[in-house]
């Protein structure tokens, strides 16, 4: 069963995000910023996709997602952002920093499903 | 409304600030989404028993059977739907506390700045704020009003003062 970490700040989209996952049989682990996933993946979790918001205390996205490509256990994981931000500019610096993929809230959960499906290992 | 001194300002502001973020701890508490999360699993429970009670009647009344069949099938559909609206409504939420939480920091900076009056916190400063395309379109919009308003002269600002706090 592939696992997905899950980085949010709010408890709600956690817990929602968690659900949606683990209703399409993905085993979850999750993250209130990018420092606690940073922590998490340094403790030996080793994730086949992360899902993280951009904006969050301590580590935002971008951040976090550079630190993950620094990590040799991550540095080719697909990493999906999940946010509000719809600017042009910050999607180009999350592209930058190594996001496999960008999805807009609100976003549907079959769209969200069938990202991850495509960016998978097979 | 005046005011009469820089202080009572700021007091106003950290007020105002204490008063949003509290907003916003309801509103990430999501009562609704906790309600539909609820349902949906009391409703998976529920079909969970139409289950075995199709299995207990299979020989013995086969209309019922047909009946908790389908009863089973429309559960799956409303589960489905309940969650999908779940999820919708936190991204929904998680937007308007990213919205509350700009004001929040925008009120704390008028609050907490030293400088006079009017020079705590500029438009572009506000802008670095917003975190989504839609707040910088209300933004815009808002902002284009004004510099409608300042073009056609101090009467029609005053007008659309009183438009725009009335009823």
């Amino acid at each position: 069963m592939p696992a997905i970490l899950v980085l949010d700040d709010s408890a709600t989209m956690v817990m929602s995000l968690s659900r949606v996952l683990k209703n399409a049989g993905y085993e979850v682990e999750t993250a209130g910023n990018g420092k606690e996933g940073m922590t998490k993946l340094a403790a030996g979790l080793k994730p086949s996709v992360i899902l993280t918001d951009l904006n969050m205390p301590q580590m935002d996205g971008i951040a976090f997602i550079k630190e993950a490509r620094k990590n040799a256990s991550t540095r080719f994981t697909p990493i999906i952002v999940l946010t509000t931000e719809s600017g042009g500019q910050k999607r180009d610096e999350a592209r930058v920093a190594g996001a496999s993929a960008w999805l807009t809230k609100p976003t549907e959960p079959n769209e969200l499903l069938s990202t991850l499906k495509q960016l998978l290992p097979k | 409304m005046q005011f009469t001194s820089g202080s009572s300002e700021n007091h106003v502001c950290a007020v105002l600030a204490a008063q949003v973020a509290e907003l916003r701890d309801r509103i990430d508490g999501g009562a609704a989404v906790e309600l539909l999360w609820r349902t949906s699993d009391v409703l998976s429970q529920l079909s969970g028993l139409v289950l075995e009670l199709a299995k207990r009647c299979h020989d013995s009344d086969s209309g019922l059977n047909e009946q908790c069949k389908a009863a089973i099938a429309a559960e799956a559909e409303i589960r489905r739907s309940l969650d999908s609206l779940a999820f919708e409504q936190a991204q929904r939420n998680d937007f308007t506390c990213q919205t509350v939480d700009c004001v929040v920091t925008a009120l704390e900076r008028l609050a907490g700045g030293d400088g006079p009056a009017g020079n705590r916190l500029s438009l572009d400063d506000l802008a670095a704020l917003y975190v989504s395309e839609e707040q910088r379109k209300v933004h815009d919009a808002a902002t284009r009003r004004f510099e409608v308003v300042a073009a056609s002269g101090p009467n029609s600002a005053e007008s659309y003062s009183r438009e725009g706090t009335g009823g």
